[in-house]
């Protein structure tokens, strides 16, 4: 078992930098998750931890060891892929055993991996078929079985779960945080679904745009957002940002109104970093909003369209100048077929952003 | 009928009458004429002199020679090649793309007669470019249409050029077809770039080569234009005459229209008959 770290890594595509000097410490045994929108930098900054891309820049370092110039085979690292990439001429015991039989591993040794792996991975019946008589699940399996054999250091997943169907995904992602239990082994896992990396992950790496915007445990990042990208991106439904201008600052609260609510007052307790006039953000999310009159703020909303979940209902609301909001209500059967609904805003709750998006409260 | 169907048949009715008259009748009527005796009036059943002569002609059984001599040299070396150039023309390492595909693919559209006056010219044995680059290298100059080894290495060596690169790129769509990430799923199992090739790429391929050689198989079985344009009519002597040629004399020169038909329906057999059995050797394990 090894751990991870990256220092200052940079990754270029001709003259395009798409990774900007990412540094990050992966702990011996720990699941990372790599989370952020589609072109972030995650699978890329996972491939060139397996080798698979070069690094323009930095360093990556193994079990302590840098590895920039060293081989993939030789940094001590599995990788399961999106799509698999299963041998599709060779049954799934040959498509386990392939790399070791091709580097002259013992005979004895290799049945005993494979034997263990399809154990671990529940797939024994499996061994004599070929990938296409494999539902999508259980070529998952395959695929990580094919990396348990090689009994690496470090596991990487690029978005394994994104071509199974949504309970399958349910169902391995269980498996993956039972095999991450079972094998002790450091795992970095890339993903778009935050979902997947609240579930799943010891800490999480918020990436945008080629830059590491957060690192942190899950419920870190869902309650203490660095800026306004990552509070935004962790929890679903997302967070509501309602535009707002700094009306008066007075002994430690700062008054706001929000724009699109008809210039509605919230004081909320803040030390310094304002000034009047500025333009700022607001940030709730949705399971914050209050009852008319039990919050700091009340605001008068026209209902678009709700979801009654049973034990819980989101109701998707906007204003006269169409600021999306979505509600998050535990008891809404009363409140079913309602056009107008008033909901209030808890100060405590609220999260202030600048213009910029960094985050002031 | 109904209306429709009607008026469907009538629309399909000129190609139909075209299709049976000029396809389903020869086909037909040539296995007719494949038991008659046609060099005598008027014709009659004799299928001795036309199914049992196969049997027996040395002329047949050379042509048939040689073209099994093509079939079992020239084909396998031709996949071999368009296989490695289309690894080639898929590297990402190689220039102009584009350009080199179509370079490999364009012999296929210069005309047959075109292709076989050049070959002469660079074949000539006194004046042609390859003698002159052989005879440079301190070798003996090869007699090229004198020789009947050297006229069936010639004629060998102008299909390989004119069909080489329109296997490759076959064989290009399927090597594209292949994945990347399993390449790279290989890498990281430590497989070297040749055990690759040899263990993922070429098992892959198989059904694509499989669909080329029975291509090839079928056009060697039908060689015509080069032996006929290149090394004149099959020379020297009948060194280089394939079953093709020889139907075409049967058929056009000697007019002996039920031996030529019986030849011709040898042909589609060996044909089928290869071709079955090579894709029987090269059937995938369920």
């Amino acid at each position: 078992m090894a751990g991870v770290s990256l220092k200052n890594v940079v990754k270029r595509f001709g003259t395009m930098e798409v990774v900007h000097g990412a540094s990050l410490d992966v702990e011996d045994g720990e699941l990372i998750v790599f989370v952020g929108p589609s072109g972030c930098g995650k699978s890329t900054l996972l491939r060139m931890i397996a080798g698979l891309e070069d690094i323009s820049g930095g360093e990556i370092a193994i079990g302590g060891m840098a590895v920039n110039d060293v081989e993939p085979a030789d940094r001590g690292i599995a990788m399961v892929f999106q799509t698999y990439a299963l041998y599709p001429h060779m049954t799934v015991e040959r498509n386990l055993s392939f790399g070791l039989r091709m580097n002259g591993n013992d005979k004895a040794d290799t049945a005993r991996r494979v034997a263990k792996a399809a154990q671990i991975l529940r797939i024994e019946e499996l061994l004599d078929r070929r990938p296409r008589q494999l539902s999508g699940g259980q070529r998952q399996r395959v695929a990580i079985g094919r990396a348990i054999v090689r009994e690496p250091q470090v596991f990487l997943f690029d978005e394994p779960l994104s071509n199974l169907d949504a309970e399958l995904r349910v169902q391995m992602r269980v498996e993956i945080a039972r095999l991450h239990a079972e094998l002790g082994v450091t795992m970095i896992y890339v993903t778009h679904d935050q979902v997947e990396a609240m579930t799943l992950a010891d800490r999480i790496v918020v990436l945008r745009a080629g830059r590491i915007e957060q690192i942190g445990k899950p419920l870190d990042l869902y309650d203490d957002p660095a800026n306004q990208f990552v509070a935004g991106f962790v929890g679903s439904p997302k967070m509501n940002f309602m535009a707002a201008e700094v009306a008066s600052l007075e002994d430690g609260c700062v008054t706001v109104a929000l724009v699109n609510h008809g210039g509605a007052r919230l004081t909320v307790p803040v030390e310094n970093g304002f000034a009047v006039g500025d333009r700022i953000t607001v940030g709730l999310r949705p399971e914050h909003f209050r009852r008319q009159g039990e919050g700091d703020c009340d605001l008068s909303v026209k209902v678009d369209m709700a979801e009654h979940l049973g034990s819980t209902s989101y109701i998707y609301a906007n204003t006269a100048s169409s600021e999306q909001l979505v509600i998050e209500r535990e008891e809404s059967r009363g409140e079913i077929g309602m056009e107008r609904l008033t909901v209030s805003i808890p100060a405590a709750k609220a999260y202030l952003f600048d213009a910029s998006g960094a985050r002031l409260r | 009928m109904r209306m429709r169907t009607r008026a469907a048949y009538g629309f399909l009715a000129p190609y139909l009458l075209i299709f049976t008259t000029f396809w389903v009748w020869p086909i037909v009527f040539s296995f007719y004429l494949s038991f008659l005796a046609t060099r005598t009036q008027p014709w009659r059943f004799n299928p001795a002199a036309t199914w049992g002569r196969l049997v027996i002609d040395p002329a047949f059984l050379n042509a048939l020679k040689n073209t099994l001599v093509i079939l079992v040299i020239q084909v396998p070396v031709m996949i071999a090649l368009a296989t490695v150039l289309a690894v080639l023309l898929n590297s990402q390492l190689l220039r102009a793309r584009g350009i080199m595909r179509f370079a490999f693919f364009a012999p296929v559209v210069v005309g047959e007669a075109a292709y076989a006056a050049v070959f002469r010219l660079m074949f000539n044995a006194d004046f042609g470019i390859i003698n002159k680059i052989i005879t440079g290298l301190g070798l003996p100059p090869v007699a090229w249409f004198a020789s009947p080894t050297a006229a069936m290495a010639l004629i060998m060596m102008a299909v390989t050029w004119r069909w080489v690169g329109y296997n490759a790129i076959i064989i290009l769509s399927g090597l594209q077809a292949i994945p990347q990430d399993v390449y790279e799923a290989a890498t990281l199992d430590r497989v070297s770039k040749p055990r690759q090739f040899f263990f993922i790429t070429l098992p892959l391929l198989r059904p694509i080569i499989l669909f080329c050689v029975v291509l090839s198989i079928i056009g060697t079985m039908q060689l015509f234009a080069e032996p006929f344009l290149i090394t004149n009519r099959g020379g020297p002597g009948q060194a280089t005459e394939t079953l093709g040629l020889f139907l075409y004399r049967q058929g056009f020169t000697v007019l002996n229209f039920g031996y030529a038909s019986a030849v011709a329906y040898t042909i589609a057999a060996l044909a089928i008959l290869i071709s079955l059995a090579n894709l029987w050797l090269g059937r995938s394990a369920k």
